[in-house]
């Protein structure tokens, strides 16, 4: 009997938070800082009597994401009510687009196992509301033990996109690239800030496999990750258990499980799966996006990374890993070509940005948007070295000491100590001082007056120019040597 | 003559001629409210404690007190739906109709009584207890907005809001003979006023006059961005116009319905009120309306419950309303909430909107009931093609005794067929009156509909039918 | 009858309502009488009729995305015995 084989079948659900400055049905603000309970008001307490109201910006931010997906505009879609019972809904149902979402049929590209590029499908991305934050814990901080649950409406109505993938996916490797691509091209459209850490891009995976022997097991739905571990790990976790029941004969049960981040294990809802009923939101009639909106939406959209990185490649001549890198966040890319627009060489500015750029905002934890050296003045770096004005080391010297000390590229040449053109002060001093030291042989016969006719002198002056790589102007050379020598 | 007797139109003109002050109007209405609420029972809450004072003295309600129905919300106060799962509710903001007649003036007396969450055609149907008809406190008032039509009949206001989502403005207005009038859909905001059925409710007035319904219509027709089903485009004009005419207008009877029997005072009011149309050069015609004669109950009673289900899933006592602070779990603490917080109606809807729009059943029954709508609206547009109006009973009969509700509650429902296809339809509805029946002295009203946006016209059309019909006196509210 | 009574004091609870024997009597008549009307649409041709709405083809309005706060948060407040500090407290949920 031969081995059986089984094919993961994956579909991933990922809501992202559309950035805006208001709620999706009301005026209360979407700020996630504002202390509990602060940005509440009838509408999305669901106070008897209140009625929804549209942002116009949701959709729009819902169209950009949409599109970054490579999605068509729905002309015209509808919202529907999806019920069920829970605290943090205010409600009873959520205001969703289900069905009739908005923007649909889209792909994103991921490489698959042999490193070929592969385009999962994207079915659609629906507007709907948030629910609200749930804290199981006491409000005194205490954790464990508490009978009670705290209910911060805050979140309770912030937009949402919900984007739903076909079951193209096959693996968490895929799953992750899939998420992450997603994650930076809603960044680009500017449609999400889609940061994991404050919840704001969430996932649940639909994972079945598909077995050699022609049995496929049911779809089991699992659901809270809130990182790609989690959604990678989660994914394995679930293939592995499945795997294991197919291959002892057994039967996968359809279900929704929950992804236990701190046990690594998915476990079974043991809530019953709720009634998913709808009926259609009598309090909002259609949304109706028209062609002229479509045009100044698609006219928004920015360059997308894939499409920047492969013209770095063909226009710039820079390798795809340096265009990678750079169009991996859009304000990286965006500064690096500001650069080359302020007249630096596009591959020794894109390694100027990937290396010291990058190096620096790490060490300093911060954005590229706080970067206090404009990209106007790294081009002006760059084309001092190749104006060989001044040599790399000190260009990063340079670099360096402005980044630290908060200063102009001019006064921190000038608090170098460099010269216009060449290797001076300290800097000149230090050279020779090693070069001294190396030749302790060579001082010692100018110090014993030896070298009358200057000929170890000549020597050691050659040895210095040489170090500054021509950099440092001779007479200085000349003079600093002496002094060092009298030492 | 009492100052609580003056219509709006008077009672407004008097405290703008400075015959009287805002102060006497307000006492003399409360006055005839002490003397007839005991046997009349139209208050959920009261909140003429002392005078309140007018937010706009140079508004066209300066100083005129009116009521609402319970499901309007009021700021501060209490609102409670007649549901005990409301309990001491009190919102924290305004029913935008409540704040247009407030900017426009007018003073609140109290909230009045209805069905719980208007599901009734009675006002029976209240954790309050039930309102009882002025013109003879032994029948009801209609419902659900039974209240604020009692309010109106006694002269406790000249004027007051209901609401109506298959005829709960309509069928106690002419149980209690006043006039109510049912705007077109989208004509008045929603907001603030606790839902139903969505795309059926519709906020309209009460009062003993047309040119009264006029001038209130004036002032709730104004677009509310708050609501997005209310219409921008429209701006109807309310004006009262005595020159108003209408010769030439083609009056339709609804064919089917002929078949149909009526309580004989509303037969011959059918009669009389033909006559007098035709003697003011209007045509009599008749309309087909086959789809809406037959599946017309159904189709209401699927959509209202589908929607009315989903309306209510909202009260779980923890952010308002009646709850329980023992509750193990909060599954718990839900049901526990709701089953003592709904009446047996109430979660008779509730379980049937469920049931219809459970994926197994949902294409079936809801699914199928938004395209009978769809039927039904297209044949009152066929309609409205062939007349101008249609006329037709509000009920088929005149207001039964209280306790004496039919036990087979599907034939309630079939009473309601005169005045809820108007909802399907988001068509405007006036119910107007007709005289008094000589038997029971109970007034007799009819109806009047037209096709959407036509309020202003219908009200017209009342007008001439006021002129020779007579206005409703106010009744006795049970005293002598 | 369509529907037992065990479906519909299913269907109650899953609406989260806990019928007394009375109630559920007068639901389980009320729902079959309703089911058994509503067979009534059976008898039309639905197959090319659009969902409803209204005529006018009317749109949804879009709001501007301009933070207006609501001003009466205390009022809110005010109508819960939920309040605990600056939450809504429930009890803890508890999964059956
Ligand atoms: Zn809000």
């Amino acid at each position: 009997m031969s081995e059986l084989t089984f094919t993961p079948v994956i579909g991933i659900e990922i809501h992202i938070r559309l950035k805006t400055d208001t709620k999706i049905f009301c005026a209360c603000s979407t700020d996630t800082d504002a202390p509990a309970n602060t940005n509440i008001c009838p509408v999305c307490m669901g106070l008897p009597g209140s009625l929804p109201r549209l942002n116009h910006n949701v959709v729009e931010k819902g169209m950009l994401a949409g599109m970054a997906l490579h999605c068509t505009v729905q002309p015209r879609s509808l919202f529907f009510r999806k019920s069920y019972f829970y605290p943090d809904l205010p409600k009873g149902h959520q205001i969703s687009q289900c069905d009739l979402p908005v923007v649909a049929d889209g792909y994103i590209e991921v490489h698959d196992a042999e490193g070929k590029l592969k385009k999962i499908r994207v079915n659609h991305l629906h507007l709907e509301e948030d629910a609200a934050a749930m804290h199981h814990s006491a409000s005194d901080g205490r954790l464990e033990g508490a009978s009670t649950s705290y209910v911060d409406y805050n979140r309770a109505g912030m937009p949402l996109g919900e984007i739903v993938s076909e079951p193209d996916i096959s693996s968490s490797a895929e799953a992750v690239e899939y998420a992450m691509n997603l994650q930076r091209r809603v960044r680009y459209a500017g449609a999400s800030d889609a940061d994991l850490d404050k919840g704001m891009m969430r996932f649940d995976a639909n994972v079945s496999l598909k077995c050699s022997d022609g049995r496929w097991g049911r779809k089991v739905e699992v659901k809270n990750m809130n990182s790609f571990r989690a959604l990678e790990r989660a994914i394995e976790f679930e293939i592995k258990r499945q795997k294991k029941i197919l291959q002892s004969g057994g039967e996968v049960l359809q279900e929704t499980r929950h992804w236990n981040d701190a046990k690594g294990v998915t476990t079974a809802s043991r809530v019953k799966e709720f009634y998913r009923k709808f009926i259609v939101e009598p309090d909002l009639p259609p949304l109706i996006v028209n062609q002229e909106w479509i045009d100044r939406v698609t006219a928004m959209m920015p360059e997308m990374p894939d499409v920047r990185a492969n013209r770095y490649v063909h226009d710039m001549g820079l390798t795809q890993e340096a265009a990678d890198i750079l169009t991996d966040d859009k304000n990286t890319a965006d500064y690096f070509e500001a650069c080359v627009k302020a007249g630096a060489n596009p591959v020794r500015a894109a390694n100027w940005v990937r290396t010291e750029v990058l190096r620096v905002l790490n060490e300093m934890q911060k954005k590229i948007s706080e970067f206090s050296i404009k990209p106007e003045v790294l081009a002006e770096i760059v084309r001092r070295v190749d104006d060989r004005k001044l040599s790399t080391t000190q260009a990063k010297e340079v670099f360096d000491y402005m980044c630290a000390n908060d200063s102009g590229l001019d006064d921190a040449v000038k608090k170098l100590g460099i010269t216009e053109g060449g290797v001076a002060g300290n800097a000149l001093v230090e050279i020779i001082a090693n070069v001294i030291k190396a030749n302790p042989d060579v001082l010692a016969e100018i110090q014993s007056g030896k070298d009358t006719k200057g000929k170890k002198f000549k020597f050691l002056q050659g040895l210095v120019m040489k170090e500054s790589k021509g950099q440092a102007k001779p007479q200085e050379v000349v003079e600093a040597l002496t002094a060092a020598l009298k030492q | 003559m009492e100052l609580y007797e003056l219509d709006l139109y008077e009672a407004s003109k008097g405290i703008k001629d400075k015959k009287f002050s805002p102060k006497e109007l307000f006492e003399s209405c409360k006055k005839r409210i002490d003397s007839c609420e005991d046997k009349i029972h139209a208050f959920i809450t009261r909140t003429d404690g002392t005078a309140p004072v007018t937010e706009n003295p140079n508004g066209i309600f300066a100083g005129v007190p009116t009521v609402l129905k319970d499901n309007l919300c009021t700021n501060g106060i209490r609102t409670t739906a007649a549901s005990k799962i409301l309990g001491n509710w009190k919102p924290p903001y305004d029913a935008t109709a409540w704040k247009y007649l407030r900017e426009a003036g007018a003073v609140l007396m109290g909230k009045v009584n209805m069905d719980e969450f208007a599901m009734g055609n009675t006002c029976g149907n209240s954790a309050f207890g039930p309102t009882h008809n002025p013109n003879d406190i032994s029948r009801v008032p209609g419902g659900s907005s039974g209240g604020s039509a009692a309010a109106v009949s006694a002269g406790y206001v000249p004027f007051s809001l209901g609401s109506d989502t298959g005829g709960s403005i309509r069928q106690p207005a002419s149980y209690c003979g006043v006039y109510g009038m049912k705007p077109t859909y989208g004509m008045v905001s929603r907001y603030g006023l606790i839902s139903y059925g969505s795309s059926l409710d519709q906020i309209g007035p009460f009062a003993r006059t047309i040119r009264d319904l006029q001038l209130v219509m004036s002032v709730l027709a104004q677009y509310d961005p708050m609501d997005s089903s209310c219409f921008r485009e429209k701006n109807p004009d309310f004006t009262h116009n005595e020159d108003a005419s209408i010769k030439g207008k083609r009056i339709a009877l609804v064919k089917e319905f002929q078949n149909f029997t009526l309580d004989a005072p509303i037969a011959e009011a059918m009669k009389k009120t033909q006559k007098v149309l035709e003697n003011n050069g209007a045509v009599i015609t008749e309309v087909s309306l086959p789809v809406v004669s037959k599946y017309a109950v159904a189709c209401y009673y699927a959509l209202a419950m589908s929607e009315a289900h989903t309306n209510l899933e909202r009260y779980d006592g923890v952010r308002y309303g009646y709850t329980v602070n023992d509750a193990a779990g909060i599954k718990e603490m839900f049901e526990r909430v709701r089953s003592y917080g709904f009446g047996s109606e109430v979660k008779s809807r509730i379980i049937a909107g469920t049931c219809l729009t459970e994926p197994s059943r949902c294409d079936e029954y809801y699914v199928a009931a938004t395209k009978v709508r769809t039927l039904i609206a297209q044949e009152f547009i066929r309609a409205f093609g062939e007349c101008d109006f249609i006329l037709q009973p509000v009920t088929p009969s005149l207001p039964h005794k209280i306790g004496e509700e039919d036990e087979d509650a599907m034939k309630g429902y079939e009473t309601d067929l005169y005045t809820l296809p108007v909802n399907l339809a988001g068509l405007p509805g006036l119910s107007f009156f007709t005289g008094y029946d000589d038997a029971t002295k109970l007034p007799v009203g009819l109806q009047l509909i037209g096709p959407r946006w036509s309020d202003s016209e219908i009200l017209n059309a009342g007008m001439i039918l006021e002129r020779h019909l007579g206005s409703p006196k106010i009744a006795n509210g049970g005293v002598k | 009858m369509k529907l037992s009574r065990e479906e519909v004091n299913d269907i109650a609870l899953e609406s989260r309502l806990l019928l007394t024997e009375k109630e559920l009597d007068g639901a389980v008549k009320y729902i079959n009488n309703f089911l058994d009307i509503l067979d009534s649409f059976k008898e039309l041709d639905l197959t090319n009729v659009e969902p409803f709405s209204f005529a006018e083809a009317l749109e949804c309005p879009l709001r501007e995305d301009k933070v207006n706060a609501f001003t009466n948060t205390q009022g809110i407040f005010n109508e819960s015995e939920h309040v605990d500090g600056s939450y809504f407290k429930v009890p803890r949920i508890m999964e059956d």
